[in-house]
């Protein structure tokens, strides 16, 4: 005979209610203490989510070795801070690691070479005193921070090896190629009509002069001749010097493409090694994995580069580098190219998608809110919680005997394969709550407030409403209509039996018979007379 | 098992937390790089032609990537769209009149929305402008905004048992643990070298939180000890996009990755794979374990399929 408890509403705040805890005295003695002892731990002052070690003095003075480095000294707050906590330092350890590196005052930078080169876009952030986290650290181009730039850094450095000895080459092939050009365009026709000038010259001179020295003019002609001859010869070999530059150029390009080509198998080959090893078996690799190693950057730094390629989106939707990266879709690397040459896909549709009334207000809610199944174990709502959705599985497991057999098999619906598992679930739960015994079941729950209002506990024994709910057939049709379809037509239904029964309960039972019909007509309530089953 | 195909690339799926038939899918087009969204709610009939019917859909100029159930409304849901807006729908008053709210105070996408289980009406929105911020339903602006971390945030939990503390996931490779009552963070797990994409708590420890991270690993924490993991799950193989502590089981984890599977742990024991299932053929994004009916999981990803199954059974299986 469970009387009834009154138990006040606890006061809104995140704290469970420790009173009902102990007022209904029917929870094992674990349950309480763990209540007890988790009011505890809410009450005093250290939560159980906050740090409560000590500061590290070690980690303080690496932070500050950190902080205190010139490379370090140019980078925004921001990431300095992030880099810390990356490292696993704490907020006081890191605050206090800043307040043993005095800031530098603004001016004093520019003896630094090192940071010269940062200093263009980061000087404006780093006079700013940091209030920590601000927007404007987001735009700034690769971050200071040691990890993932140490890593791309090594990265782009070793490529570029490779690409410095190409473009070395290049370069060297052109300017070569330039000044063999130059050297023929401009300077042998100078050289050739200089000569012939002079050889003119050197004719007329000859005419004016008598003949008596013809064999002198004959011979300057000769040697101008010659010496023409030689300069066509070296304009000449200088073109061909010139085209076999060309032709060395095209073929080194070749070669380097051929190159790329086999790198790019050799990587692909990679990646579906790798793939095989873990065991997916999706084809599209070859060139969306080369694709997505060159596109697709993880850590912050080339996030934000990438961002700042394309006014979109960035690549921080995670992709991955390190780790193996993800093969993406083909067509995903298609429109990543199209977004970003600045297309627009075209199967964009123009949506209006506000609020056609901005306060509208919302509907009521029809349902109670459920309790979870993790708060079963709570004092306050514990059994009720339980029958209330073993109720709804008790449903589900009469029909499946009603249906007999042969549900199973067939491969409609859901309704089988769910009731498969609930028929289990709902022999545990009655061991345990037999164990438990305890009593306590959510009702009414008034819309809408801000704190959470536990269950009352059910209060009066009604053996025979009990027995009666052990043949459900009807109701079990009628909630099944009810919860799915009909909501919108019964919704005062519901709500006014859960009242009638808690009226009914709370005055002790008077209409014995109508309140077990009334319960057998809504299937929600049933767990209330089942509950004070077990009460008796 | 019920298979839904939706016309965009499915971004997120949850139950609901008052119909044990009823979910909502989040979707975005062109993979969510560029383009419209929808919000499907869906229901699991009985009927065998149609096994995941369609309830209703929203239409959104830009997609949509996370989504969460009101846990004090039935009808009411949040979404988290990638123009940094978080739009209300109810799925009570007819499609013209949704959304029934727009809260636009991100400057980046909204990645993720999540309603307090205690506090019903509140929830948060986290997003790639590294805010985090709490709204109410019936209030405009935002009660809070908590700015901490440096980069993109991809996920923001409340803690099932302490109305006032929150989890984060962050793209600066950090997870922190927050309570409303402080100014700022109470915690900050460092707990991974690339970026973490997700996390729960843990149901039935309110001390234990899991991260997921691109460095494929699932990693599971107790706050007392946050230095060292209690447990470490590898087994992917890319990215771990999303992961869920199973309502029933106080150890049981759900994971879904870029390796197209979806996973079960149980974190307690040696050989933590406890299921794996890789139905999808593309990346699979979205993940969710219902609370009124155990082990019954949905899953969602770039294929442009939601499969609804039970723990054991083969989701693609007629």
């Amino acid at each position: 005979m469970a009387t009834q408890s009154a138990t006040p509403p606890p006061n809104p705040t995140d704290e469970k209610p420790q009173n009902p805890a102990s007022d209904v005295g029917q929870p094992t003695l674990q349950n309480s203490e763990d209540a007890k002892a988790e009011g505890i731990k809410e009450m005093s002052k250290p939560s159980v989510f906050v740090n409560s070690e000590p500061m590290r003095e070690d980690q303080v003075q690496n932070a500050v070795k950190f902080l205190s480095h010139p490379k370090v000294r140019g980078s925004p707050v921001m990431y300095r801070r992030s880099f810390l906590e990356r490292k696993g330092l704490t907020k006081e350890e890191i605050d206090e690691a800043f307040r043993r590196v005095p800031d530098p005052p603004p001016t004093i930078s520019p003896t630094q070479p090192a940071i010269a080169s940062q200093d263009g876009q980061l000087t404006s952030s780093s006079n700013i005193p940091p209030p920590a986290p601000t927007q404007t650290m987001q735009p700034a181009a690769a971050a200071a921070s040691a990890g993932p730039f140490s890593k791309v850094g090594t990265l782009a450095r070793s490529r570029f090896h490779w690409s410095q000895a190409v473009l070395a080459v290049g370069l060297l092939a052109i300017s070569g190629a330039g000044t063999a050009v130059l050297f023929k365009n401009s300077i042998v026709p100078r050289l050739k009509s200089w000569i012939r000038k002079v050889v003119l010259e050197e004719e007329e001179e000859d005419m004016k002069k008598t003949n008596a020295k013809p064999s002198l003019a004959e011979e300057a002609a000769a040697a101008a001749k010659s010496a023409a001859a030689a300069a066509a010869d070296v304009a000449r070999a200088s073109q061909e010097m010139v085209i076999s530059k060309n032709e060395e150029k095209r073929y080194f390009g070749e070669l380097m493409n051929l190159l790329d080509a086999q790198v790019q198998e050799m990587k692909s080959m990679s990646t579906a090694i790798r793939k095989l090893e873990g065991q997916s078996s999706i084809p599209k690799q070859e060139n969306s994995s080369v694709l997505v190693s060159n596109s697709s950057r993880p850590s912050y730094a080339n996030g934000k580069a990438d961002f700042d390629m394309r006014s979109g989106r960035p690549l921080s939707p995670p992709a991955s580098v390190e780790p193996s990266s993800a093969p993406h879709p083909k067509s995903y690397m298609e429109i990543m190219a199209m977004v970003q040459r600045g297309e627009k896909p075209s199967n964009i549709r123009e949506i209006n998608d506000l609020p056609p009334n901005p306060n509208q207000p919302v509907s009521n809610p029809r349902l109670a809110p459920r309790p979870k199944p993790w708060e079963v174990g709570q004092a306050q709502n514990s059994s009720g919680s339980i029958l209330q959705s073993q109720e709804s599985r008790d449903g589900f497991t009469s029909k499946f005997q009603d249906n007999g057999v042969i549900t199973q098999s067939n491969g409609d619906s859901s309704v089988p394969w769910w009731q498969q598992k609930n028929v289990r679930i709902t022999e545990i739960e009655n061991e345990d709550e037999n164990k438990t015994g305890s009593s306590g079941v959510p009702t009414i729950d008034r819309p809408v407030q801000r704190s959470w209002v536990p269950p009352q506990p059910p209060p009066v024994a009604m053996p025979e409403a009990a027995a009666a709910i052990r043949q459900p057939k009807k109701p079990v049709y009628e909630r099944e209509q009810l919860t799915d379809d009909q909501l919108l037509a019964r919704p005062s239904e519901i709500t006014e039996e859960l009242e009638r029964v808690t009226k009914i309960s709370e005055s002790g039972g008077l209409t014995n018979s109508n309140g077990g019909s009334s319960v057998l007509n809504s299937g929600e309530i049933q767990n209330e007379d089942e509950n004070t089953y077990f009460d008796a | 098992m019920p298979v839904f195909k939706t016309p965009f690339n499915g971004y997120a799926v949850q139950f609901s937390p008052f119909y044990e038939r009823r979910l909502a899918v989040a979707t975005a087009q062109n993979f969510g790089i560029l383009g419209n969204g929808r919000l499907h709610i869906l229901d699991l009939s009985p009927s065998p032609a149609s096994p995941l019917a369609e309830l209703a859909s929203y239409d959104t100029a830009d997609g949509v990537y996370d989504l969460s159930w009101s846990e004090s409304r039935d009808s009411l849901l949040a979404a988290a769209v990638a123009d940094g807006s978080v739009r209300l729908y109810d799925a009570a008053l007819p499609p013209s009149a949704n959304p029934v709210r727009s809260l636009l105070e991100h400057s980046r996408e909204a990645h993720s929305v999540d309603h307090n289980p205690l506090r019903r009406d509140s929830f948060l929105s986290s997003s790639w402008d590294d805010s985090i911020k709490l709204w109410t339903a019936d209030r405009p602006a935002s009660l809070r905004t908590f700015r901490e971390h440096a980069y993109c945030v991809y996920s923001a939990v409340w803690s099932p048992r302490h109305a006032d503390i929150f989890a984060s996931a962050s793209g600066d490779c950090t997870a922190r643990v927050w309570d409303v009552r402080e100014p700022g963070s109470t915690m900050i797990i460092a707990g991974h070298d690339f970026e973490i994409l997700s996390c729960d708590w843990n149901k039935y420890d309110d001390c234990i939180l899991a991260t997921a991270s691109v460095d494929k690993s699932i990693k599971v924490w107790d706050v007392r000890n946050y230095r060292v993991p209690v447990a470490v799950m590898n087994g992917h193989s890319y990215a771990v996009r999303k992961v869920k502590f199973s309502p029933h089981r106080g150890s049981l984890i759900a994971s879904c990755s870029y390796d197209m599977t979806v996973c079960l742990w149980d974190y307690m024991v040696e050989d933590a794979l406890v299921g794996r299932y890789d139905h999808h053929t593309e990346f699979a994004v979205g993940v969710d374990m219902s609370v009124l009916v155990e082990g019954l999981l949905a899953s969602t990803g770039w294929d442009e399929l939601v499969y609804v199954w039970q723990h054991g059974t083969d989701p693609r299986a007629p």
